[in-house]
């Protein structure tokens, strides 16, 4: 059998053409070097929202492995414990308290938000008894629900809530263009300083007493995760909104598949969400072309229908 | 005792049933009989409130926000928002008529319980919605004459912008929200801006029922090429901060426009035109910041 990894990035090479090629302006791409018109549209448009979609679906789906790997359960992801939530309710505070703060102001204050509301998460599920396992995704839906309704509780009080709306209902990319995503690559750098602690984190899932048992400082690793998870969280909300289901599914369908040595697998979560991501972003451009669709509606339709099927086919492991 | 009470009751209210003299208008949800001269008058629509101050009318009650800076309600109570009518402070005004529109339409049968109740939604029809809500008003108050003026200077700013718009090339109304746009067709909510300036929008196919618009990215502007854009700032309508709307259409893409090149990218009036759409003082200031910059280039 050819290797996963290798047929996931086999895939993303056609992927990231077609994404390239897609947009409203007619070019041809390929003659970018001689036409300075296609050059322009190339480098402004193009490339920088297919690296945004390639770096949001790749942060995104490492970030869920990790949550998944910190809490022991394979129900939960980034958007549904309230992370997203907690970083949008940060934002939200530092653009009403102070709104000339800098744009990486907002996103500090947004990631501590984010790493305490997945803290306090965290905190909750340690009292659930370790036997029932749906108490846990349970659980962060409520707390999402609700952080979430003290974010639209403050926003309808401030009638900002379509302000709101762009980061926690429509995670979408047709505002991106160059200058407008960089931010993008922290989070797929913290994402990536995760896969040189990943055997730690392998280690943590098997969970706190056998871990420390041999001999890791468990504090410090989860920690370090919920400052990943966070990051991710909230850079992709501040610029390009939440985007539901990609890092709940795609952990899921790759430990089906390479089982979890993170080390491993971690890399394979990356290409897989990457790929996920752009050829939902690719149907959302071409389904009303010129005109889009959000990513996150597309994702939300796709990746509703796979959490469906990985429920009902039997969970190789929980 | 309770009897003649009773009776008198019925007698009070019968003869104050017979004097009040009623009109019948047309309303968005057709035609509706309306008390005739109501003293009392609490209006849920910022149009509304707008096109009954240009008509001289005193108002009892307003939403506690009325968004736009011009407008002034006077001495007129807060009775709740747009959104959520305060029912009690309502009925301790004790309205003669009530009217709701767009943003409160829904508080129709709300309201109802309170006092009669009329919806004057204005639709994307807006200037011949406008105009038929001022003719209406003219009824109800008893003011024909003062709404016929205001209507026949509606027509003459429009034909101003008609004649200025003459020849200027194509035109994209565009929605910015804070780093997103979306585009607005003919048919649409600012479709109007397209049948009163007579040019054609600069993307054709434009779906005119997305309440919010057709999102749009910076190379689907660039590719349309207008050679004016209109923006529409949705932060600055509802006074927020943040990114203001020259800030989310800069871009290379954008500045290759003919629009952007020759500096014909206008930006409107956002509060008028986003929150009071149709109200005679908001259209109006609408139509003539249209008219000073469109007369203002030479033409092409």
């Amino acid at each position: 059998m050819t290797h996963p990894f290798g047929v996931t990035l086999a895939a993303l090479v056609p992927l990231t053409l077609a994404s390239l090629m897609t947009g409203a302006a007619s070019v041809d791409i390929f003659s970018a070097l001689d036409d300075p018109w296609a050059m322009l549209v190339l480098m402004e448009s193009r490339l920088p929202r297919t690296l945004a979609v390639l770096l949001t679906g790749a942060a995104l789906s490492v970030a869920g492995m990790l949550l998944q790997a910190l809490v022991r359960n394979r129900f939960v992801g980034p958007d549904t414990i309230g992370t997203a939530e907690s970083a949008a309710l940060g934002l939200l505070a530092v653009t009403l308290i102070a709104p000339a703060t800098p744009i990486w102001g907002k996103i500090l204050i947004s990631s501590l938000c984010a790493m305490a509301g997945t803290a306090l998460f965290v905190a909750l599920i340690r009292r659930l008894p370790p036997r029932e396992i749906m108490l846990v995704p349970i659980s962060g839906i409520i707390l999402s629900g609700v952080i979430g309704s003290v974010v639209v509780y403050i926003a309808w009080q401030a009638d900002l809530m379509q302000y709101i709306s762009t980061w926690l209902m429509l995670g979408e990319f047709s505002g991106v263009i160059a200058g407008r995503y960089e931010m993008l690559w922290f989070a797929a750098a913290a994402a990536a300083l995760a896969w040189f602690a990943a055997d730690r984190f392998a280690i943590l899932s098997l969970g706190e007493e056998v871990a420390t048992g041999l001999g890791l400082g468990t504090r410090g690793i989860m920690r370090f995760g919920l400052a990943v998870v966070a990051v991710v969280s909230a850079m992709v909300v501040t610029t390009v909104g939440m985007i539901p289901f990609i890092g709940l599914v795609v952990p899921n369908i790759v430990s089906r598949i390479m089982g979890d040595n993170l080390r491993q697998s971690l890399p394979m979560v990356a290409a897989a969400g990457a790929a996920l991501l752009l050829s939902c972003d690719l149907v959302g451009r071409l389904i009303r072309y010129p005109f889009e669709i959000p990513v996150g509606t597309v994702m939300g339709f796709v990746g509703a229908g796979i959490f469906l099927y990985l429920l009902y086919r039997r969970p190789a492991r929980v | 005792m309770r009897l003649i009470s009773a009776a008198i009751l019925t007698a009070v209210t019968l003869g104050s049933a017979a004097f009040a003299e009623e009109v019948t208008v047309t309303t968005a949800r057709g035609e509706s009989a309306v008390p005739l001269s109501p003293e009392k008058v609490v209006v849920y629509d910022i149009a509304a409130v707008d096109t009954l101050s240009a008509l001289g009318v005193e108002l009892a009650g307003v939403p506690d926000n009325l968004y736009l800076s011009d407008l002034d309600a006077g001495d007129a109570e807060a009775v709740g928002t747009l959104f959520e009518p305060d029912l009690e402070a309502l009925a301790g005004l004790a309205p003669d008529l009530i009217i709701v529109g767009s943003r409160s339409a829904s508080q129709l049968d709300a309201v109802s319980q309170v006092a009669p109740a009329i919806d004057m939604t204005i639709g994307t029809d807006l200037v011949a919605d406008a105009e038929a809500r001022i003719a209406a008003y003219g009824q109800i108050f008893d003011k024909a004459d003062a709404a016929g003026k205001l209507t026949a200077e509606l027509d003459e700013k429009l034909a101003a912008l008609g004649d200025a718009a003459e020849g200027e090339g194509s035109a994209l109304i565009v929605m910015t929200n804070g780093t997103k746009m979306a585009a607005y067709g003919a048919g649409s909510r600012f479709g109007w801006l397209h049948d009163a300036t007579g040019m054609e929008p600069a993307i054709s196919g434009l779906d005119s029922d997305e309440g919010h618009g057709n999102v749009l990215t910076h190379e689907a502007i660039a590719e349309a090429d207008p050679d004016w854009i209109f923006v529409l700032d949705r932060g600055a309508a509802i006074g927020e901060e943040g990114q203001s709307a020259a800030e989310t259409l800069r871009s290379p893409l954008i500045e290759g426009t003919t629009a952007w090149k020759e500096d014909q990218v206008v930006y409107l009036p956002a509060g008028e035109l986003y929150i009071g759409g149709g109200g005679f003082g908001s259209l109006t200031k609408v139509i003539d910041a249209l008219t000073e910059v469109l007369s203002g280039s030479a033409g092409a």
